[in-house]
């Protein structure tokens, strides 16, 4: 089966080199000159003229008003400045933050790896677009400098100015009751008379935007160079590579930390706001993200030196599987910092991890001897009632065991189960064996680290900000898919009683509003429970939108499984496969290309349904912006701005999720077929 | 008859594999935790659950129930002290996600004085729904969360009050520009539509006052003040109505220049006495608690405060005891003798406290209920002798 990925994947990359030669042969569209294109284009009748006016004044106003709210006195920005750290990480203390950064830079070496190892990058962005986005942005920026309402006017206090509405100033008492003073005394604003802010001329804003001007100016000038500097149509179809490109402009973005200081607030240790150079949280930032940079380029040209060379799939295997173990190994084991207590590790866990290994392996051994037949199947269903026993006696607490072996135990009996299906000569029965105990090594090694107490405060406590986002988005991720596409089949399956249940779970969950699902959870859950146990809120939010999500993805991987070719079925039948092998090999891999854009669609709406955690009481990336900053003495009701900066970081990760899906299914082909 | 007896050798591995996994565990739950009186093996065991591991803290609590609270914390070496999620002025996390504000600080000076670090503490953020439960579940040993003293929640929800650290109480906030000021009363508002947050006493309050005085009003609710708020400044509301402290906070920070907003009436229209709350039946813990609100308030007596206590150590009488001199009673109770020594110094006395975080909101100290009865306020702490 490797043998025909391989294939699979020297076919895609054969069919992407066809297309990129077909576009290279197919002739330029013939270019119109600006005045004719915006004719035909913008201006081809007198309804289509109007609603190109309309549509571009009201774009014009939304974005002169969104600079004024942006660029307003009364914005405070540096309310969210200084919560910078508090709206990513909210409380996990600043001495460990080590553990961020090595999780972040264990991330970034797979990302980076696995994008050196595709095969296709795709040709990158053409210079003449590259020239247009210099040009775009040249000109917002122009655009945006003559429509911003010019700069309050300030007095010597740096309190704004105001004047009444024939334009006499006003002054300000010290209650802050505004009053005029003139010869005559005091006299207040008449009855329905509204003060007007005092503004400075358009010509002095103008001026007062200087440095606005020259980066504009830049931009325009780097537009026109690579438009112009590079004469001939053909450079202006020339290519440069996305990856690249995209890892210069991060470098460029990372490295204005050490010439442009971006936050201008801090706190010193007494947590006074202060604005000194070297208290920045940017300063404090630029060494480990530079060092993250660079690991990521150098995790880039790694997989890109292996993707020509015989080790490029097993890298490929092994990347995709750590991806899959990363988000425990740095939850419980980087960020948590667990505390081992040596003893019972040596005493008990390692034993009895070993006992598993060996005795789970001596099992696995014999059960896949080809000889054993109905025998088999008689002692893994013995183990099968021995695990359920266990759990049955937990639950009324008839001896007692560690859950560990508890769980242990049902993997085996599992594994027991499935065993025939692995049944073969010596070197494959060895090679199941070994994959049990490496099995039971990594569960065992997870379930020893999350047992044990942490040193530090893990996300249930700290539970805060965005580093709790991720934390559902990815949980969300990992778990919901494997349950989606067990219900997609469930629900096409020939088997009434997976049918039905299946369908029933879909429809209820689907029935039900997710905010619903999410109070259930928060609420109703304990009394599900056996008695004693209680699950961490974010655990128990953990698994409702695993739950929701599942059931909506298995609709998704339905809708995949019901564009597969009946042909295809018959055909897997006709060949001898076994329903596993068929499901396996034939039909789930054609049923999820299909259904790519709705999964990541569905991903990128559990990333946003995330701000629902604030709903429920936990302290996630909404929360800290539209709560916990306003409700800080300083800044006391500085919601918008907090608001606006969240926007642009869920904006920012649900694009690049969005893009990446556009861009797998061009590599995948899918609605090309 | 061969391939019976490899059946039957394989029965016999499988069955002495689990009983070596069972006597494994019941061996390792012996060691593990004493106080399991192992009718729970669910909860008490290891668990290879990621929810059950954060609750790991909670149950070794919830097992020990009945036992002394007070030697629980002292052995745990920490105290859970739950807190408003948001209060400004009492409970909000700084920007690095530490909590800063009136109610936590009692719980740093609670830790200070149980434990003598004010830093062996952790704080449990709690939104209202959940402070009572996470008591009687022992998430929290001690509430320092913006709880009014009710005799219903004194009785019947099983919940004990410690004295009273903040007298506060509904008021209402007008424009001066509509004719209102700091004398108006609540009659004035006849016809004005009042605004405040949905589902709290406040709006009970409000709608009781008016019923009582016969005038019309129109209630309108949003779900959080910031919302409410907002409107006030907008025009959409002639009053807000909620607690007193909450609104010299938000006229403080948030009163546009070109308006003036006044608070009223002087005497609230409701009492909501906030103090420490504890579960039932812990004396010992909850003379503890008790105490360290009475020590700050003596110290503020005497004067002394987190700068100067280190001149009054040894002196003679009630504070000389109360900062661990001769006579002094706090080991009786189960503390180190200089356990409200340690309060004053890492914490402060209780206009420290009112210092750092509400006055900075524009809450008067002086002539306000919350001052010493001395200077004819409410706070009158029983003498330490």
């Amino acid at each position: 089966m490797v043998m025909g990925t391989e294939r699979l994947d020297e076919a895609t990359a054969e069919l992407l080199a066809n297309v990129a030669a077909e576009d290279a042969k197919r002739p330029d569209e013939p270019s119109l000159p600006f005045g004719e294109w915006v004719k035909k284009n913008l201006f081809s009748s007198i309804p289509n003229a109007f609603l190109t006016v309309f549509f571009s004044l009201l774009t014009l106003f939304a974005y002169r008003q969104i600079l004024n709210f942006v660029f307003s006195e009364e914005r405070r920005w540096e309310g969210v400045r200084v919560n910078l750290r508090g709206l990513f990480t909210f409380s996990y203390p600043a001495s460990q933050y080590h553990r961020i950064w090595i999780t972040l830079g264990i991330v970034l070496v797979l990302s980076g790896m696995s994008m050196g190892l595709m095969k296709s990058i795709g040709r990158g962005f053409s210079i003449k677009r590259i020239s247009m986005w210099f040009y775009s942005v040249g000109l917002s920026l122009v655009v945006g400098i003559l429509l911003r309402e010019p700069s309050v006017l300030k007095d010597a206090d740096g309190l704004a100015r105001w004047s009444f509405p024939d334009g006499s100033p006003i002054a300000r008492s010290e209650t802050g009751l505004l009053l005029i003073r003139d010869d005559e005394g005091v006299s207040l604003l008449a009855e329905g008379e509204s003060p007007l802010l005092l503004r400075e001329s358009f010509g002095s804003a103008m001026s007062d935007r200087g440095w606005w001007w020259i980066i504009a100016v830049f931009a325009l000038g780097i537009g026109s160079a690579l438009w112009f500097g590079f004469g001939d149509m053909k450079r202006r179809t020339t290519f440069i590579p996305a990856i690249p490109l995209t890892f210069g402009f991060l470098g460029l973005f990372i490295s204005s930390v050490w010439w442009y200081q971006w936050g201008h607030y801090g706190r010193d240790d007494a947590g006074i706001l202060i604005s000194e150079p070297d208290r920045l949280v940017a300063s404090t930032t630029r060494i480990p993200w530079t060092i993250l940079w660079f690991v990521l380029v150098l995790a880039y040209v790694a997989g890109r030196a292996l993707v020509r060379t015989e080790r490029a799939g097993l890298t490929r295997v092994l990347i995709g599987f750590s991806a899959l173990l990363t988000p425990f190994v740095t939850y419980f084991v980087i960020l948590r910092d667990p505390d081992l207590d040596w003893a019972h590790v040596w005493s008990t866990d390692i034993p009895m991890a070993l006992a598993f290994m060996v005795g789970g392996g001596l099992i696995m051994w014999i059960l896949t001897n080809p000889a054993i037949g109905e025998r088999g199947r008689l002692i893994a269903t013995a183990l099968m009632g021995i695990a359920v026993f266990n759990w049955v006696a937990a639950f009324f607490g008839w001896y007692a065991m560690l859950q560990k072996a508890r769980i242990s135990f049902l993997l085996l009996a599992l594994a027991a189960l499935a065993a025939h299906n692995f049944a073969g000569d010596a070197r494959q029965r060895l090679r199941s064996v070994w994959g049990w105990m490496g099995a039971m090594v990594i569960v065992h090694y997870l379930a020893t680290m999350i047992n044990t107490a942490e040193t530090v405060a893990a996300p249930d406590q700290f539970a805060g900000g965005f580093v709790v986002t991720i934390y559902i988005a990815v949980f969300t991720m990992i778990f919901s898919f494997p349950l989606g596409v067990i219900l997609a089949l469930g629900r096409t399956s020939r088997m009434p009683l997976f049918r039905v249940m299946s369908t029933i779970y879909i429809e209820v969950v689907r029935g039900i509003p997710f905010i619903t699902i999410l109070f259930f959870f928060a609420v109703f859950v304990e009394f599900f429970l056996p008695e004693g146990m209680d699950l961490a809120a974010l655990a128990s939010a953990g698994i409702a939108f695993t739950l929701f999500s599942a059931a909506y993805l298995a609709e998704n991987i339905r809708g995949g499984l019901q564009a597969v070719r009946q042909g295809q079925y018959e055909a897997s039948d006709a060949l001898g496969l076994t329903t596993v092998q068929r499901t396996g090999f034939i039909i789930l891999p054609q049923a999820l290309r299909v259904s790519i854009p709705p999964l990541v669609g569905a991903v990128i709406a559990t990333f946003k349904e995330t701000s629902l955690l604030s709903i429920v009481g936990l302290t996630d990336f909404l929360r800290v912006a539209n709560s916990n900053i306003p409700g800080q003495t300083e800044f006391l009701g500085v919601k918008r701005e907090g608001l606006l900066f969240i926007c642009l970081i869920y904006w920012i990760g649900s694009y690049s999720m969005s893009k990446y899906s556009q861009r797998l299914e061009k590599q995948l082909g899918v609605g090309e077929r | 008859m061969n391939n019976k007896s490899k059946l039957s050798q394989l029965l016999a591995l499988v069955f002495a594999f689990a009983l070596l996994a069972t006597a494994c565990g019941s061996s390792s739950d012996g060691e593990g935790d004493t106080a399991t009186t192992g009718d729970d093996t669910a909860q008490a065991d290891d668990s290879s659950d990621a929810a059950d591991d954060a609750d790991d803290a909670e149950d070794d609590v919830e097992l020990t129930q009945g036992d002394d609270l007070l030697e629980q914390i002292q052995a745990r070496g920490e105290l859970n002290c739950g807190v408003s999620t948001v209060s400004i002025g009492f409970a909000v996390a700084d920007s690095n996600g530490i909590y800063q504000g009136f109610d936590s600080d009692f719980c740093r000076a609670t830790a200070a004085a149980i434990l003598g670090d004010q830093d062996a503490l952790n704080i449990v953020p709690l939104t209202a729904a959940e402070r009572f439960t996470a008591v009687q579940t022992g998430e929290v040993d001690v509430l320092h969360r913006n709880t009014t003293w009710t005799q219903s929640r004194d009785s019947d929800v099983g919940m004990d009050f410690g004295p009273t650290t903040y007298f506060d109480g509904q008021q209402l906030m007008a424009r001066v520009g509509d004719g209102f000021s700091s004398n108006s009363t609540v009659a004035d508002i006849d016809g004005a539509v009042v605004c405040t947050n949905a589902g709290t006493t406040t709006e009970k309050n409000i709608a009781e006052a008016a019923d009582l005085l016969g005038i019309e009003i129109t209630l309108n609710t949003f779900e959080d003040f910031d919302i409410v708020t907002q409107n006030f400044i907008d025009g959409g509301c002639d009053i807000i109505t909620t607690d007193g402290s909450g609104l010299v906070g938000r006229k403080a920070e948030q009163q546009p220049a070109d308006q003036e907003w006044a608070i009223f009436p002087g005497a609230p229209i409701s009492k909501e006495p906030l103090g420490p709350t504890y579960g039932q039946n812990q004396s010992r813990f909850a003379d503890a608690v008790n105490w360290t609100v009475f020590a700050m308030l003596i110290a503020d007596e005497y004067g002394v405060n987190q700068s100067n206590v280190d001149d009054f150590v040894g002196a003679d009488g009630e504070l000389g005891r109360l900062l661990g001199g001769d006579g002094e009673v706090q080991s009786a109770m189960g503390l180190a003798p200089d356990a409200f020594y340690q309060v004053i110094k890492q914490v402060g006395n209780y206009s420290d406290l009112w210092a750092r975080h509400l006055a900075p909101l524009g809450l008067q100290l002086e002539g306000s209920v919350n001052d010493l009865w001395t200077n004819g306020g409410l706070m009158y702490p029983p003498p330490a002798r």
